[in-house]
């Protein structure tokens, strides 16, 4: 005598449980109330802190310009500083004297 | 063409999609508030598939929006704004099983059960406890199997369709489905 069938096809159960769930589809009903406005909100926000973020993109794209800046002046002005140490030096050289009533030694 | 249930209703409207979206992109809030509200029930459908619950089924359609929102420019007309849509929608829900399976690897189905996993959204009614099964075994395919036999079974989409809006090949949906399936037949089984 043949036993009943008790391991059903496995394509022919995912099947039905695919058709089962096809029927009960999520209500998103609730979920989708004032969706819009929600959304008109957060897009206001977003749209602000993009703003924001342009804005410190831009100060750090700018920063190695900035820093590039910062060290040319130092160095224009060590130079500046050298030249000027230069010209005292000539000056104490060819007349010690005119140095010393510069400074007030005299 | 993908085959959507409501696909008369960008019709019934009496202002153009392609309108909205030039007004949009002209500055008009409002118009975008009218696209929202002509897509947003298809992008909740496709979504409540794959998200967990409430929140999370919000976060993907504000996610989706958004993009849309901000991509706007990038909508080539060549073919229907719905089309564009679904496309992100697709990917945003990807994306979100993506970063689930990296929160949640090597979690059985009995322990997901156990652990108070809600497989669909908290106002589905209750589901058979076959259902719950069944949830709790496609939440353990990896993201992209999950997706392909969601779009093919649940939501009924075509390969063609499915090849369109994930960007796949024909092929590559039809290997990605042979090998869910056998997945989620094995999950089931080894659960009865």
């Amino acid at each position: 005598m043949n036993e009943p069938n008790l391991n059903p096809d496995p394509d022919a159960m995912l099947d039905g449980l695919f058709a089962r769930a096809r029927v009960q589809r999520p209500d998103t009903t609730a979920a989708e109330y004032a969706f819009e406005t929600r959304l008109m909100a957060r897009l206001r926000e977003k749209r602000l802190q993009d703003s924001e973020s342009i804005w410190a993109t831009v100060s750090w794209r700018l920063a190695p310009i900035f820093a590039a800046c910062v060290i040319g002046l130092v160095v224009w002005h060590s130079e500046v500083v050298n030249e000027l140490e230069a010209a005292e030096q000539l000056v104490y050289v060819a007349n010690p004297n005119t140095f010393e009533r510069w400074n007030g030694l005299d | 063409m993908l085959g959507y249930p409501n696909a008369m209703v960008t019709a019934e409207s009496s202002i153009p999609d392609e309108q909205l979206v030039a007004a949009t992109l002209g500055g008009d809030e409002a118009a975008f508030g009218e696209l929202a509200q002509r897509y947003k029930s298809r992008v909740f459908g496709v979504a409540s598939r794959f998200a967990r619950d409430a929140a999370e089924l919000e976060d993907i359609c504000q996610d989706v929006f958004v993009q849309v929102y901000f991509k706007l420019r990038q909508f080539r007309r060549d073919s229907p704004f719905e089309h564009w849509v679904l496309r992100i929608t697709t990917y945003k829900c990807y994306d979100y099983l993506r970063k689930r399976r990296r929160d949640k690897s090597g979690i059985s189905v009995d322990a997901l059960l156990e652990s108070g996993y809600e497989p669909s959204a908290p106002e589905s009614p209750p589901a058979h406890p076959d259902l719950e099964r069944l949830y709790a075994a496609l939440a353990q395919l990896s993201p992209k199997e999950r997706l392909v036999i969601t779009l093919l079974e649940l939501e009924e989409r075509s390969v063609q369709e499915i090849a369109g809006l994930t960007g796949w090949s024909v092929a590559n949906v039809k290997v990605r489905a042979f090998r869910a399936r056998a997945a989620l037949r094995k999950l089931l089984e080894s659960k009865k």
